[in-house]
């Protein structure tokens, strides 16, 4: 197992994501704008239920099975919801645009990136669904690592971040096949594997990664894992109330959830009924595994608690009443930073 | 087998596989084998690929030649389907190398060991026009040397791929790399790869742990 001296990590509140995909964006002006990188999106943002990027990707394998690896598959680039042409040319140079609307080129595509985005399931007035941001959960035991031939890919043994090393890639793509979280890229055109670098240079210079910083939704907390005064150690070690995604993988994701609360449901009556939940309580074990049960109730005790006067540190601190408070002291503003492409 | 010596074909002439020199070369056959799937380095590709076969090319035809400079070989094998472009994630590219031990101790099967290296000159069909010069010892351990040494050229036709690798004979370097003479023997081994079955990295046809020798027509 490759762990690492000291471990970076996330801890991702679905209560406050809002789907906007600024954190997408953020990632992809940042770091996937190259040649052979159009359809990466490090960072990715679906609904769920849904199928999510790529499609299907819970079903594709990878990851380990009672400690062994397990086989998986590799998807395609338009699994992935590969990248659209549009006729910008035509309408934004060619003296068009009051006549020719944008519109994708070649192929109508069956596949994007949150393609089923607001979906969900559900019966109205039951219906429910919510946002699942993911990036690589840069994990203690990483498939990707342990699949490659080559020793192409490392942790970091100061912060836990795993990178692949482009010089010793050769574009076998088994990291692909074996990461159940299907966050490794094929870059086509550099004929080498790239995902989801935690924003180590910005990491290195004190500041939070760009999916973080640029998110307005107070979403993503940053951090070591062992800073007991950071945000991380203490919702994931002390309160216990984000877990990984899909534990079962046995990758030990360093990105964590507070998994979602949802309105109550509604009787035939339109009345509120309490007696179940409005996202079933199966969908979120299917995700978060069994403990996501008791996550809830402690979520929804310190609620009760402040509901009656009370004050709850693990509220307040998911509230996020001062930003910089999230990113265990990668708070430096990247603005003051002089940065050189190399 | 024997590298005969063109001494007036030049070195663009030895890289087309349908040069006139390469019919006074001698093909020989040489029957290739799966790399068992035990031996390869990760867990994953091990169980990946424990029930499914592997080395898909059954059969190379193999033939060298050299112009006292450069020596050729040239590798022709049937094949189906063309696996050039990296088109999707899923598409891997047809491939062939030629193994040489830079010490008779080296381990081919295992691509040399700590200590002993060996040589690649590789190809592959999404640069069809290109060649590497790789230095291994062990599996998953082979770097690509700086210089461009190795040339490679191939081309598939109706079925059947014609590949031809080539290097001078002497060459400085820091590495280790192996020393030819005109004259002299050397071991060799072969590898195909056939991307339309995913095949790439250590999951090869490969011509079996013992080196075949090639003795160099000419010298002193
Ligand atoms: S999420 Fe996938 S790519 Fe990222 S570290 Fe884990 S196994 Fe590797
Ligand atoms: S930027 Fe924040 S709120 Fe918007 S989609 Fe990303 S994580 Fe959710």
């Amino acid at each position: 197992m490759a762990r690492s001296e000291r471990q970076l990590a996330m801890v991702m509140d679905l209560n406050k994501c809002i789907g906007c995909q600024t954190c997408t964006i953020a990632c992809k002006r940042l770091w996937t704008r190259d040649e052979g990188m159009e359809y990466m999106w490090w960072n990715t943002v679906n609904t769920q239920p849904g199928r999510g990027t790529p499609r299907d990707w819970e079903e594709m394998g990878g990851g380990f099975r009672d400690g062994d690896a397990r086989p998986g598959k590799l998807p395609t680039r338009r699994d992935f919801g590969d990248a659209w042409d549009f006729n910008y040319d035509e309408v934004f140079h060619g003296g068009k645009g009051d006549t020719v609307h944008l519109k994708v080129q070649g192929e109508e595509p069956d596949w994007g990136p949150n393609w089923d985005e607001d979906q969900g399931a559900g019966e109205y007035p039951n219906a429910y669904y919510f946002y699942l941001p993911r990036i690589c959960n840069h994990c203690t035991h990483p498939a990707c690592l342990e699949a490659c031939p080559r020793k192409a890919i490392v942790k970091r043994e100061d912060d836990g971040i795993v990178l692949v090393d482009e010089d010793r890639c050769r574009g076998y793509r088994f990291c692909m096949e074996a990461c159940p979280y299907k966050k490794i890229y094929f870059n086509h055109a550099e004929k080498v594997a790239q995902k989801c670098i935690f924003c180590f240079p910005r990491i290195e210079q004190g500041v939070a990664n760009a999916c973080a910083r640029q998110c307005p939704g107070r979403v993503r907390f940053v951090g070591y894992r062992d800073d007991e005064s950071g945000p991380i150690h203490k919702l994931v070690d002390r309160w216990k109330v984000a877990l990984p995604l899909h534990p079962e993988y046995g990758t030990e994701p360093n990105v964590f959830y507070v998994p979602p609360l949802a309105p109550p449901r509604f009787d035939e009556n339109g009345d509120i009924d309490e007696s179940q939940p409005r996202i079933p309580n199966e969908y979120l074990v299917s995700l978060f595994g069994p403990k996501v049960l008791d996550v809830l109730e402690a979520l929804k005790a310190e609620m009760a608690k402040t509901r009656s006067g009370g004050r709850s540190e693990i509220l307040d601190t998911l509230i996020a009443y001062k930003w910089k408070d999230m990113f265990g002291g990668f708070d430096r503003d990247p603005a003051t930073i002089e940065w050189t492409r190399s | 087998m024997k590298a005969r010596l063109a001494a007036a074909t030049d070195l663009d002439r030895l890289l087309d596989p349908d040069d006139a020199a390469w019919s006074g070369a001698r093909s020989e056959r040489l029957k290739l084998e799966g790399t068992p799937a035990g031996m390869q380095p990760t867990a994953v590709i091990r169980t990946a690929w424990a029930d499914k076969a592997i080395g898909a090319v059954g059969r190379v035809e193999v033939a060298a030649l050299h112009n006292g400079r450069e020596l050729a070989f040239r590798l022709a094998w049937e094949d189906a389907s063309e696996n050039g472009a990296l088109g999707d994630t899923t598409s891997f590219p047809d491939g062939a190398a030629i193994l040489l031990p830079t010490l008779p101790t080296a381990p081919a099967i295992t691509m040399g060991a700590p200590g002993i290296p060996v040589n690649a000159w590789y190809w592959r069909a999404d640069e069809p026009e290109g060649g590497r010069h790789l230095v291994a010892e062990g599996l998953g351990t082979s770097k690509t040397l700086e210089g461009g040494a190795v040339r490679g050229r191939g081309h598939w036709k109706s079925g059947r791929w014609q590949v031809v690798l080539a290097r001078t004979l002497a060459l400085q370097s820091a590495e280790a790399v192996v020393q030819l003479e005109a004259g002299g023997t050397i071991g060799f081994a072969v590898a195909i790869w056939e991307g339309g079955r995913g095949e790439r990295a250590g999951i090869k046809a490969f011509s079996g742990p013992q080196w075949i020798e090639l003795q160099l027509e000419g010298g002193r």
